[in-house]
């Protein structure tokens, strides 16, 4: 039986909601929605059950939510715009920013960074400076290449700063940024949702509009210019829209592997098609079960071994794409 | 209809150039020239993705460098010979992208968009390829998937480079056919530029020739010039 577009769509949809039941039940007690309701309506602060899920089960959650579905577009947008399955949301170098700036933070001491800040603020400094320098470039470089090459050596001048950094600073730091770069769910706060939020439905606006450049992209950048595509703008408006996502999760997250990569590749092979309104919904809901998934496993072996959410989804993730890539060949 | 007069081509230094040339609808035009000489020069040159050097030139009675994208993207619209590998899109989804001008903003076609599509799949004779993968059909395939594309774009120009450069014997005269064709039924102006020069000949299309020696374009209406002549002017 072949399934249409939006039967698959929906039938993603519905792993959605047992998901996230999963994710936010795993721990110590058993919830309720009664307390769910409370802790986000009517909060309060002795009863330790809606601490526990005020701060730390709902924005675990809600950050899932946005990092799985926004790497996983910003991947999707970084493969059409360069026409190759291998590029990624970090393939232009905007993490490293992130990155650098933590190490900073995290590593250096200079109290600029340290104590004004926290690490999440300098992380999103970072990825701001950075995400600018390279829509800088992308206003006058013509050519992809050269833009996608310019991002790969900022990601490696960042990377051999990173390590000059590194091999100055003590074990304890060292430790508290290896952590970082393994990313994990347990960083942010409810009080910063407001502001994430606004960054991330922004980004979903300005998505809309790129919906049909994008399906013309598919077939080269000439032949949708020949289709009254305005390409150069929408080269700078996908990688805005890229900039601002993965900015805003890898500050607040660490870089989280995999996900943006694999999942708009996944959605490409389950669903057949390149039409860019059926890919983005797909990789967004793809991307929410499967970081979800990951950071699901990553909390139910929580008390045996301390696992990063970084080795999870690709621990999971790599057997799990070969095994579509094989199915799917044959 | 395209109107060129006293128009200079080329990239950075001038390659030829062109006196007076009107390109009328329902004709089929074929650019013969050496390897080098501004073929694909000109053909950018028309579709907008270079400006001439010295001159304008009209589409439709309007200055090309006056058309925005849309506009253009309306008027003239341009097939390279080798068409793009792309994985998971269908040869109706392929063709449909022809009418992306005419689109909604997420680039949704309706009722008769899909119409037009199917329309000129037949008039390819390829309705039987609608859903297949466009890596799954042959080159000649391809070369007809993409003129299908140009004409559901609706517009007045259709622009080929090299259109059978990849084709073997049979597709050539097939896809040569097929454009004149197209030429009479759409009531269009096709302009194709070919190395093929016995096939052309015997097609009796205008042909538009690139002189060696004195770096003019030079027309010659179907039958006006026998093939050693041309031999002698392009080469």
């Amino acid at each position: 039986m072949v399934l249409t577009s939006k039967v698959k769509l929906f039938i993603l949809l519905l792993c959605v909601p047992v998901i996230v039941c999963l994710h936010i039940c795993v721990g110590e007690f058993d919830l309720n929605l009664e307390l769910i309701q409370q802790s986000l309506f009517d909060f309060n602060p002795t009863d330790t059950n809606q601490v526990i899920l005020r701060d730390f089960r709902i924005p675990r959650l809600l950050i899932g939510v946005i990092a799985g579905s926004g790497l996983a577009i910003s991947g999707l947008l970084m493969q059409t715009l360069f026409n190759n399955p291998l590029a990624g949301p970090y393939i232009l170098g905007i993490n490293s920013g992130a990155s650098l700036f933590a190490a900073f933070s995290i590593m250096t001491g200079v109290t600029f960074f340290s104590s004004q800040f926290g690490t999440i603020t300098s992380a999103l400094l970072g990825a701001f400076i950075f995400g600018l320098i390279i829509l800088g470039f992308s206003l006058f470089v013509r050519s992809k290449i050269s833009l996608l090459l310019i991002g790969v050596m900022l990601g490696s001048f960042s990377g051999a700063l990173i390590t000059v950094i590194q091999s100055m600073s003590d074990a304890f730091q060292l430790k508290k940024f290896t952590i970082w770069t393994m990313g994990s769910l347990q960083q942010v706060s409810f009080d910063e949702f407001p502001i994430i939020l606004l960054f991330y439905f922004f980004a979903l606006i300005l998505l809309i509009f790129t919906v049909k450049p994008l399906n013309a992209l598919v077939i080269g950048e000439s032949q949708a210019a020949l289709l009254g595509i305005p390409v150069r703008f929408i080269r700078i408006l996908l990688i805005f829209i890229t900039a601002i996502l993965t900015g805003l999760i890898t500050a607040y997250c660490g870089p989280i592997a995999f996900v943006g990569i694999a999942v708009p590749n996944v959605v490409k092979l389950l669903f057949k098609t390149q039409n860019h309104i059926v890919l983005i919904l797909g990789s967004m809901i793809f991307g929410v079960i499967f970081l979800l998934f990951s950071d699901w496993l990553v909390q139910l072996l929580w008390s045996s071994i301390h696992l990063p959410i970084n080795a999870v989804t690709s621990l999971i993730g790599a057997p799990f794409v070969i095994f579509i890539i094989i199915k799917k060949l044959a | 209809m395209i109107l060129l007069n006293n128009v200079e081509i080329g990239y950075d230094k001038m390659l030829f150039e062109i006196d007076c040339l009107t390109l009328i609808k329902g004709k089929v035009y074929t650019l013969i020239g050496a390897n080098g000489k501004g073929k694909t020069t000109f053909l950018k040159t028309l579709v907008g993705e270079l400006a001439p050097l010295k001159g304008v030139f009209s589409i439709d009675a309007l200055k090309s460098v006056d058309l925005t994208r849309g506009e253009r993207s309306k008027r003239i619209t341009f097939v390279p010979s080798k068409q793009v590998d792309v994985d998971f899109l269908r040869v109706k989804d392929f063709v449909a992208l022809g009418r992306t001008p005419y689109t909604n903003l997420i680039g949704m076609c309706n009722s008769s968009d899909y119409l037009k599509v199917v329309s000129s799949l037949e008039l390819l004779k390829i309705s039987h390829l609608k859903d297949c993968f466009l890596n799954q059909i042959s080159d000649g395939e391809k070369q007809l998937a993409a003129i299908s594309k140009a004409i559901v774009q609706d517009t007045d120009v259709i622009i080929l480079d090299e259109p059978t450069a990849f084709l073997d014997y049979s597709n050539r005269i097939n896809v040569f056919e097929l454009l004149k064709e197209i030429a009479i039924k759409l009531n269009k102006v096709i302009l194709f530029s070919s190395h093929d020069i016995d096939s052309i000949l015997e097609l009796k299309t205008e042909l538009l020739l690139l002189n060696q020696h004195s770096k003019k374009m030079e027309f010659y209406s179907a039958n006006t010039i026998s093939k050693t002549d041309l031999i002698k002017i392009a080469f």
